[in-house]
């Protein structure tokens, strides 16, 4: 994936290009405004059988204990200092530091019984839960994202899998896998935000010609290229020739499109409702994500954090550089607790919830036993997703740990079976075999593994 | 019992001969005898028109037989025969319009025992697909029952079906219980669907496999030794339909035809597509091989498909030819009815040869002597010269880094250039290839004085090491094998760990410098055999076993089989790569993937090639000069209705963007103005650290560690070098390059830069005109043609005579270094 660094306050100075004009103008004249059309839109969205997905990767691994799988009969130093409370589904029970979540548990369904095998540390999780694979033997294998926009194509101008605010960076591990298309190509790699939504001057680089170049000079090098490649008609013939002028082709369109400038403009949200987000990095990417899919894109991914190191994070070892569990509960719990509730609600009342799943997964539990520092460490043993929207049941629990938190003990979940689970949900066949290297076929997740079929 | 199960098969068909009167030499019948080996062999019969000594047709549909006596055998209207009894027979092929043909018959072993498991049931269980990856040869088997993958173990197999499941699979007591025949079946539910018919060949065998007592397999089982396919060769057309046979020779003699247990695919589906029995459809032009498994052995047949052009014999003849390389390709068009397009132009050659061989472009000055420039051997005198310049040694030390992955991911600083240097040396030196790897798989001493023997710090694992050593000198995966035999080669699992236990002495500690790592060898030591638990005997892959206890280095003794000139690998590797560099595709496709069953697009150029590599002393150098001097590689990028569809048989040059390192390069080259190089990704933490180590003015290619940051690489497919795969380097084209092009920094800081060579232009106020000629000089290697300067002039709306702003100047840059034209090698 192209990774730039972000420059701010770059603007596209003075309005519409000509062509946006004509293209603003042209459903004009059939009577509709270009709001009234969005919603049209968004209403086609909805009526469509396409699903949607917007991951929320909970980037440092979130305490099971302390959040979606209370311990309250454990002993003190397994338990935690959080209390149980009620949801709005009867039986379940949720971490006291997610009020507002509590309020939603209709909505989304909780697995408590998912577990990995490998190295637990961050990076064999990130690829698990987003690719269903360990990268191993040299193979990249591609994101979930990625799989469906390689199946599905794009949307019109929107891109299919936009990842933000940026890819997860350094954990500790050697190498960030799993969070492009791999094997499948650099065409399907996610569009990279690299920049932060809640910033005041938020812009995405290279989204839009910077200020130095504006409308004036875009058009005109448009221009120019046209004319410089024109008597080259024999260079078509070739795909690879072909796939450029498509690129830029498809860049070309993205960039002076009205409609992919506004959805990624988040002054366009009324005030009140970017609060209830949360004037946060992630409350106003989940907002932006929202925005996305109602405007055609397939796939979000929201990296919650880009490190585990000097951020207050999930990673609650209790030591710096990392988080310790009263830090966790005070900043990143409300953050995610206000930003996923409001996602749920937006997405209700827009009637997108119905075509848009919603998963929030981190990449292993914790340790149950509080260490010395007063934090929990890495524990792929067993922890809790959240999957929800869609035709994602929500109200359920599926599986459960032990009575400490250890291992699953009943309805053990592989991270293979949460990737059959979403792309089953996304309306994918689960064993559709893509082109791995060397043109071996590689199935989108194993012959032998299933999806979740409790949470449908 | 077993007679009554086999009654219903033998019912016994018998045809009238029909007595023809013309006789021809085209039709042959295959294979030329038929040996038959108890009750359930079986032979397939095929007929064949032969026209020039190629085989074009299969007849066997209109062909009639009969065998006689016809006590011995019998034979279906498709050519099938089966035995009855112990003899001697005749089967008797008759043509409508042909003569009649003869096949001897013999039969043998009607009176053997039961089936084997190893060489009957086994393969008939395979070939159902009950031990296939996505039923029960899957790692965690398929409900409760898992077999190894495709039958490679026997043993266990054997001792899964008789004795686990309290014996229900196997049921020697009550045999149509058996699980083995109910599953299958679908007499009981089945969760894998119906895989053998209740009337089938495949129960019988079954059956009497059991009834006979269910015999395990034997340590005097005989097993294949090869096996072939028939026709190997056969040239037809686009509909036309051919059954392929198989046959396989086992080591007490045996030859039996396995055509109904072989596993088939092609390798180019749009030419040719094979089902299960192995029936070759044609479904378009061009080439395919057909690659046939059986019983871990591999084989493969060659189906051509000439294009239906009429191309005149001269077109051929006339076609330039440089060296052996034009007569092998034109051979191989002739024979598919593919023309070669024409010489490229000089001003192609230069820019091509340039960025192919130095990553640069030509000079404007270079440029105009060269076009300039009338003696007749100028391109062969510019191959030499280019050949000679440091750039070759940036280039093609950077190539080889990418090849054995030098980074700092798992490499101190010193260690980094300690190898680099060390290559880079190699390249300028020209040190021919069996010494650089030598050098590399034999060194010892410390990584910073001997920068080659970082080989073995970066892969201390000893699978790694295997698997890496294998695709990076010999172009072979041998990855599967680790865990169980090879499924699509001939790579067993025992073969892995052979080659792993050439390099189980090989040891390492620390030295005394920050960084250092003593590279040495132990007296003893052994890898032992993942499954088996013990060593096996060190073995190149197919190469002659030391002893255990052979005192001899073993590292040594790989090399001297690696370099040895009948090594069937090892030049191959090189000579593919190199090529594949400068034709833009490999005789073999992907390129570090030289399976049997992944044949070459043209196999006499591949061996010639390799020939000469290997004659020359493994010198690099020659073999890219031999290349480049080619009118194969000369021939222009633009095609000729007729060989448009041709994408490997180098009828034209295939176009290709420019690698990452190249075109950031270039950009730099053009615009004067260099990238800087400013941090470095820190291996072991993941974070990012300023750096100055490359001073401004280093070119992407000089870069010696794939760490180095920048944006613009990654986004272009530069290769992380953390795996040693062709696969890494991505050269498509994506939107976020577009992207990244029209509102990134990389090119437009370029272009917006205070000093540099658009700044200059401005500052000597040249016209518009004066702008477009020197650009494309510069960028294109050519001069703008009229339209084109024209069309620019049109675009901005002014004359040629107009002075450009400084911002028309960068939009023009920008239009230039962004079009296919530029960005793509041609």
């Amino acid at each position: 994936m192209l990774r730039l660094d972000a420059r701010q306050g770059v603007s596209f100075c003075d309005g519409l290009t000509r062509r946006d004009f004509l293209h603003v103008g042209a459903l004009t004249t059939f009577g509709l405004t270009l709001p009234r059309w969005e919603s049209l839109a968004a209403q086609g969205a909805a009526k469509s059988k396409d699903i949607n997905c917007i991951l929320l990767f909970l980037v440092g691994g979130p305490s099971h204990i302390d959040t979606w799988d209370p311990k309250p009969n454990a002993p003190a130093e397994i338990r935690g200092p959080f209390k149980p409370i009620a949801t709005n589904v009867p039986g379940i029970q949720i971490a006291e530091i997610f009020p507002k979540m509590a309020r939603h548990a209709d909505k989304y369904s909780l697995v408590r019984s998912v577990y990995h095998t490998a190295t637990a540390v961050h990076d064999t999780g990130h690829q698990l839960m987003q690719t269903g694979r360990l990268f191993s033997g040299g193979i990249e294998h591609p994101h979930m994202g990625c799989v469906l926009g390689y199946l599905k194509g794009q949307r019109g101008e929107m891109p299919a899998h936009v990842l933000m605010p940026r890819p997860i960076g350094r954990t500790g591990g050697n190498m960030p896998h799993g969070q492009n298309a791999g094997y499948l190509g650099k065409a399907y790699d996610p569009l990279v935000l690299n920049a932060d939504p809640n910033h005041p001057q938020f812009q995405v680089p290279d989204l839009l010609p910077p200020d130095y170049v504006g409308v004036v000079r875009t058009e005109r090098r448009q221009k120019l290229r046209q004319a410089v490649e024109s008597t080259i008609a024999a260079f078509e013939k070739s795909p690879q020739v072909r796939q450029m002028e498509e690129s830029f082709e498809r860049a070309y369109r993205l960039m002076t499109s009205p409609k992919a400038r506004e959805a990624f403009d988040l002054n366009q949200e009324p005030g009140p409702l970017r609060d209830r987000y949360g004037r946060t990095r992630f409350g106003q990417c989940c907002l932006l994500a929202r925005r996305l899919v109602e405007r055609g894109v397939r796939f979000v991914t929201i990296n919650m954090f880009e490190t585990v190191f000097d951020e207050v994070t999930w990673d609650i070892h209790g030591s710096r550089p990392f988080t310790d569990i009263e830090e966790m509960a005070k900043l990143v719990a409300p953050d995610f607790d206000q930003a996923f509730s409001t996602l749920l609600e937006d997405l209700h009342q827009r009637g997108l919830l119905s075509t848009t799943i919603v998963v929030a997964m981190g990449e292993f539990g914790r340790t149950p036993k509080i260490n010395p520092a007063g934090g929990r460490d890495h524990h792929p043993g067993v922890w809790t997703i959240i999957l929800g929207g869609g035709p994602i049941r929500g109200g359920r629990i599926v599986g459960e740990s032990d009575e400490l938190g250890y291992v699953p003990k009943t309805r053990p979940v592989t991270p293979m079976e949460v990737t059959a689970t979403i792309y089953h949900a996304l309306g994918l066949d689960i064993h559709h075999e893509l082109p791995g290297p060397q043109n071996r076929p590689i199935p989108l997740v194993d012959y032998t593994v299933e999806p979740i079929r409790e949470l449908f | 019992m077993r007679k009554l199960l086999f009654g219903r098969l033998y019912t016994a068909v018998i045809l009238v001969l029909v007595v023809e009167q013309a006789i021809s030499a085209e039709y042959h019948a295959l294979p030329e005898k038929i040996e038959l080996f108890g009750p359930h062999d079986r032979q397939r019969v095929i007929v064949v028109s032969v026209e020039n000594g190629q085989v074009t047709a299969d007849k066997t549909s209109v062909a009639r037989f009969a065998v006689v006596p016809p006590a011995i055998a019998q034979v279906d209207e498709g050519g099938l025969v089966w035995p009855k009894q112990n003899g001697q027979a005749i089967l008797h092929i008759s043509m409508s319009n042909g003569p009649t043909l003869q096949v001897p018959i013999q039969v043998r072993g009607m009176d053997t025992p039961a089936p084997s498991f190893r060489n009957d049931v086994l393969p008939m269980l395979t070939r159902a697909g009950c031990n296939s990856g996505a039923c029960h040869g899957a790692l965690a088997g398929k409900g409760g029952l898992k077999l190894s993958l495709r039958g490679y173990d026997p043993e266990a197999d054997y001792f899964v079906l008789t004795r686990q499941a309290l014996g229900r699979r196997v049921d020697l007591a009550q045999p149509h219980r058996s699980l083995l025949l109910l599953k299958p079946t679908m007499t009981v539910n089945h969760g894998g669907g119906l895989r053998i018919d209740l009337d089938s060949p495949e129960y019988l065998l079954l059956a009497d496999w059991l009834i006979s007592g269910a015999p395990g397999p034997q340590p005097n089982d005989a097993s294949v030794v090869q096996i072939e396919v028939l026709p190997k060769q056969v040239i037809l057309r686009p509909g036309e339909k051919f059954q392929l046979l198989v046959r396989a020779r086992y080591s007490d003699g045996r030859v039996r035809d396995v055509t109904h247990w072989a596993k088939f695919s092609t390798t180019e589906e749009s030419v040719a597509v094979v089902n299960e029995e192995g029936v070759v459809e044609i479904r378009g032009h061009g080439e395919s091989a057909i690659a046939v498994w059986f019983s871990n052995l591999v084989a493969v047949g060659e189906v051509l498909v000439p294009f239906p052009h009429q191309v005149a014999e001269e077109v051929f003849a006339r076609a330039q030819r440089n060296n052996f390389i034009d007569d092998l390709v034109l051979k191989k068009l002739k024979t598919l009815r593919i023309p070669p397009s024409p010489i490229c132009s000089d001003a192609e050659f230069l820019r091509r040869v340039y960025l192919d061989t130095i990553g640069l472009l030509p000079t404007p000055e270079e440029t105009q002597q060269f076009l300039a420039d009338r003696s007749p051997d100028k391109r062969a005198k510019l191959i030499d010269r280019l050949l000679e310049r440091p750039e070759f040694v940036d280039y093609w030390a950077y190539k080889w880094s990418d090849l054995l992955l030098i980074s700092s991911r798992k490499l101190s600083q010193p260690a980094v250039w300690a190898f680099y240097q060390y290559v880079r040396q190699s390249v300028a030196d020209n040190k021919p290839w069996d010494l650089f790897a030598r050098e590399i798989l034999t060194a010892r001493g410390s990584n910073l004085s001997n920068g080659a023997a970082n080989y073995f710090v970066m892969h201390r694992d000893i699978a790694e090491l295997t698997e890496k050593t294998t695709v990076i000198f010999l172009g072979l995966s041998l990855t599967c094998a680790r865990c169980h035999n090879h499924p699509i080669e001939k790579w067993t699992q025992d073969q892995y760990w052979a080659v792993a236990n050439l390099f189980s002495r090989v040891a390492q500690k620390n030295g005394d410098r920050s960084g250092e790592v003593i590279v040495y060898d132990q007296a003893s030591g052994d890898v032992p055999h993942m499954r088996r638990g013990i060593p096996m005997p060190p073995a190149p892959p197919d190469g002659v076993p030391l002893a255990l206890d052979d005192p001899r280095n073993r590292r040594e003794y790989f090399v001297n089989w690696l370099t040895a000139s009948d090594n069937p690998y090892f030049a191959r590797a090189l000579v593919n790569r190199v090529w594949r560099h400068f034709l833009g595709r490999g005789l073999v496709e992907p390129e570090d993937d030289l399976r049997l069953t992944n044949p070459p697009t043209n196999a006499e150029l591949f061996d010639a090639l390799t020939r000469e590599f290997i004659a020359h002393r493994f010198d690099v150098k020659h073999l890219i000069r031999t290349i480049l001097n080619s009118a194969t590689y000369q021939r222009s990028s633009q095609t000729v209705p007729e060989n448009e569809a041709d994408d490997r048989f180098y009828s034209h040059y295939l176009v290709r963007r420019l690698p990452a390192e190249v075109a950031i390069d270039v950009y730099s080259q053009v615009t004067e103005v260099p990238t800087p190089f400013t941090q470095i990704k820190v291996g072991t933490t993941g974070g990012v650290a300023e750096t100055t180590q490359f001073p401004l003015g280093t070119r992407a290619l000089q870069l010696p560690d794939s760490l180095v940051v920048s944006g613009f690489l990654d986004g272009f497919g530069r290769p992380d070098r953390s795996q040693p795969c062709s696969c890494e380097r991505m050269s498509d084209v994506s939107m976020s390059q577009a992207l990244h092009l029209n509102n990134g920094q990389t090119l437009n800081d370029k272009l917006r830069a205070k000093t540099g060579r658009i700044e200059k232009w401005f500052q000597e106020k040249i016209t518009l005109d004066e702008a477009i000629r020197r650009l494309y000089l510069l960028a294109l290697c050519r001069e703008p043609t009229v339209q084109e300067r024209e069309k620019i002039f049109t675009a901005l709306g002014t004359s040629g005579q107009s002075i450009p702003s400084r911002e028309v100047l960068e939009d023009l840059f920008w239009a230039v270094l962004t079009s296919p034209e530029f960005l793509f090698n041609h």
